[in-house]
């Protein structure tokens, strides 16, 4: 069966090549369904991606931990407040963090400091904070010159790029800055302008706490593989604090009870997301902060639908073009036997003269199936380039990076032969069937 | 020795309430080399004959020996080998692919050959096969490129290049002229003289049934008469206008 391949290759590109605008036509559902299937896919991953990169970038899959407990509302809503400043926050924590939780991409420790440093002898008065090198990935920061502090380095600084402006007017890198009896070459620009980092002098934290001497941690900042799972990760870590800290555990739906009653331990630490830190701002009303207080579920819910809309646009997009690429498939595998059964009425006479000569039925058969299948294994590939070509169109001009993988090409093809397979076999049956006494007295 | 046992053959046809009795009762030796025309009028059942003698068709009933096999019951997919290996058919409409060589023509049965040719062989087959024929500078050409005469020549050439044990030929100078249905009779003639090849031809002409060793007759599904002929060999078209005797004949008689 195999062995007649070649020939029953030559026999399809041949009794293809005579009709070619009857070809062509043929084929044209297919290579629509297939340029659909994959400027869908190519759309797909790239939206899919791009959606993830702004989500992550906007800083919603970030987690603070801060240490302490500053309860806002206090007295004038009738909160108990919370523990106030703490020094029980240490790096195991952090390491704890990253251990136990699922689905953490990044954690870097983190003390805050404002003090003046000097250059140059200048003093300047502004905000240090020591990092580790993941707090550039947890960021997604660009270096506009130089780069990260190296892992290991301990007297390595970044800095924000107003302040390089300021104290430096521009040209920071090389700098040496002196802090608290350390001296700091800065290595590189940070381009960051969330919140106040551009004001900001980046130090390895571990240098920062020796000079400070003391042992406990300010922040911890986490990063979440996925945006989405923050409320999750924001739970588990409140959990395992608690833990560690030894605070005994409680159901936060009786959080507010428990805290009026007085009876429980609060947290001496404070785990905030992006989102519920975003919401906060301008919002220091003490109603506000209440509802923000106590309403742990609230960004939570914000993150959920957040990404849940964004999935949906996201799946509802995929789906039409799924399903212009379904139908098209479907009405294309219709042309296609349509024009096998024309080709076989057409040629029933060869039909049956090729069964004088010895043609078994399955001889037959295979030889219309190898034409069906070529048919719409010649669109497929005209289909993947035009749906290589709209994906390019398309995603530069939405501004969407297009990418299709190897697998997702093979695919295609794969769609398209299988199609041929399907509506081809009911033409390549019937010609098998043909009597070879009646093919060859048609006229 | 016999090429051909036909013993008590029937053939009936069923259409809705009506049984059509193609073939009666047919009982027919035919030795190897022989030149056997089949004649009878329209609905005599020489065709019916044809098919089952070329394995396109079984009987209803009866036994058909074929170099000494019985193949009158085997399946269809074995009787495709058969026609393959054994049975060269020559058609009246030649049955050509069009838009193909004369020489892809010819390898249409080699195509079916078991075990597989490779395409070398099968072209080599192919040319050989129309040098025999004298068409060896008309191997590149098309159907539609080539006379009447050229094109059936192409036919015999693809009925003989599996070097077949019989050629069946129905009606193959219906579609020609006078002088070109001779050439392709004489061809016939060479074929069996010089490769021994039986050929039963199937023709309601008698002028060309003429040209056979045998002529059988039929009617209403039965042989009538099955006489030996000393072959026609007169080869002069102008001597031989056979197809405008008749109405010479009928306007003597008028």
């Amino acid at each position: 069966m195999f062995t007649m391949l070649p020939v029953n290759l030559r026999l399809a590109t041949r009794s293809l090549s005579r009709n070619p605008m009857r070809t062509l036509l043929t084929m044209l559902g297919i290579i629509i369904g297939v340029a659909a299937v994959l400027t869908m896919v190519a759309l797909g991953t790239g939206a899919r991606g791009t959606v993830e990169d702004e989500v992550a970038s906007a800083g919603t899959n970030i987690v603070f931990v801060k240490s302490g407990n500053y309860t806002r509302g206090g007295d004038s809503v009738g909160i108990a407040a919370g523990r106030g400043a703490a020094t029980t926050l240490i790096e195991a924590d952090a390491n704890a963090i990253l251990d136990n939780i699922a689905g953490i991409r990044a954690v870097s420790p983190g003390l805050s400091l404002r003090t003046f440093i000097s250059s140059n002898g200048e003093n300047v008065f502004t905000r240090v904070l020591g990092i580790a090198v993941e707090f550039s990935d947890i960021y997604s920061w660009n270096m506009t010159s130089g780069r990260m502090l190296a892992p290991g380095a301990a007297n390595e600084a970044v800095i924000g790029s107003t302040l390089a402006q300021t104290m430096f007017g521009g040209n920071a890198v090389g700098q040496e800055v002196e802090l608290r009896g350390n001296t700091y070459t800065i290595v590189g620009i940070t381009d960051s302008a969330i919140d106040d980092q551009p004001e900001i002098l980046f130090v390895p934290w571990q240098t920062l706490q020796q000079s400070m001497d003391i042992s406990h941690l300010d922040s911890i900042t986490i990063a979440a593989e996925k945006a989405g799972e923050t409320s999750r990760i924001s739970g588990e870590v409140s959990v395992l604090l608690r833990a560690r800290h030894g605070i005994e555990s409680r159901d936060d739906v009786n959080f507010l009870a428990a805290q009026s009653g007085g009876g429980v331990e609060p947290d001496d630490f404070t785990v905030e997301t992006q989102a519920a830190q975003a919401l906060t701002k301008g919002l220091y009303t003490p109603a506000a902060a209440f509802a923000l207080a106590n309403l742990p579920k609230l960004d939570e819910v914000t993150l959920d639908e957040m990404a849940n809309t964004l999935d949906r646009a996201s799946n509802t997009m995929t789906a039409l073009l799924a399903s212009i690429a379904g139908v098209s498939l479907i009405v294309g595998g219709i042309g296609i036997m349509n024009i096998m059964l024309v080709s076989i009425t057409e040629r029933t006479r060869e039909i049956g003269l090729r069964m004088a000569t010895g043609a078994r039925s399955a001889d037959v058969a295979m030889q219309f199936l190898i034409e069906a299948v070529t048919l719409s294994v010649i669109g497929g590939c005209i289909g993947l380039i035009l749906g290589l070509l709209s994906a390019k169109v398309i995603g530069w001009s939405l501004g969407w990076p297009a990418s299709v993988s190897l697998t997702a090409m093979a695919m295609a093809i794969g769609i398209a032969a299988t199609i041929g397979l399907i509506f081809g076999s009911y033409p390549a049956r019937r010609a098998s069937l043909l009597d070879p006494i009646d093919a060859l007295r048609t006229e | 020795m016999s090429v051909i046992t036909l013993e008590n053959i029937k053939k009936t046809y069923y259409l809705g309430d009506n049984t059509v009795n193609a073939l009666r009762d047919v009982t027919l030796n035919v030795e190897e080399g022989e030149f056997v025309a089949i004649t009878g009028p329209s609905g005599s059942g020489k065709s019916t004959l044809m098919h089952i003698l070329g394995c396109l068709d079984r009987p209803t009933s009866g036994k058909y020996m074929l170099n000494g096999n019985d193949v009158s019951g085997l399946p269809m997919e074995a009787l495709a080998e058969i026609r393959n290996r054994q049975i060269g058919f020559v058609f009246q409409g030649f049955n050509l692919l069009p838009r193909t060589t004369a020489t892809e023509n010819v390898e249409v049965p080699l195509l079916y050959s078991r075990p597989v040719l490779t395409s070398a062989e099968r072209k080599d087959m192919a040319l050989s096969a129309l040098s025999s024929m004298g068409l060896a500078d008309r191997v590149d050409h098309h159907p539609s490129q080539l006379s009447g005469g050229q094109q059936q020549r192409v036919a015999i050439a693809r009925a003989l290049v599996n070097n077949p044990a019989i050629i069946l030929a129905d009606e193959p100078t219906g579609n020609l002229d006078t002088k070109t249905s001779i050439e392709v009779m004489k061809l016939l003639q060479e074929l069996r003289k010089e490769k021994g090849i039986t050929i039963i031809l199937i023709t309601h002409e008698p002028e060309i049934a003429a040209y056979g060793t045998r002529i059988i007759s039929m009617r209403d599904g039965l042989v009538v008469s099955d006489e030996a002929n000393t072959p026609r060999e007169d080869f002069d078209e102008t001597r031989t206008a056979y197809k405008a005797e008749p109405v010479v004949a009928a306007a003597a008689v008028e």
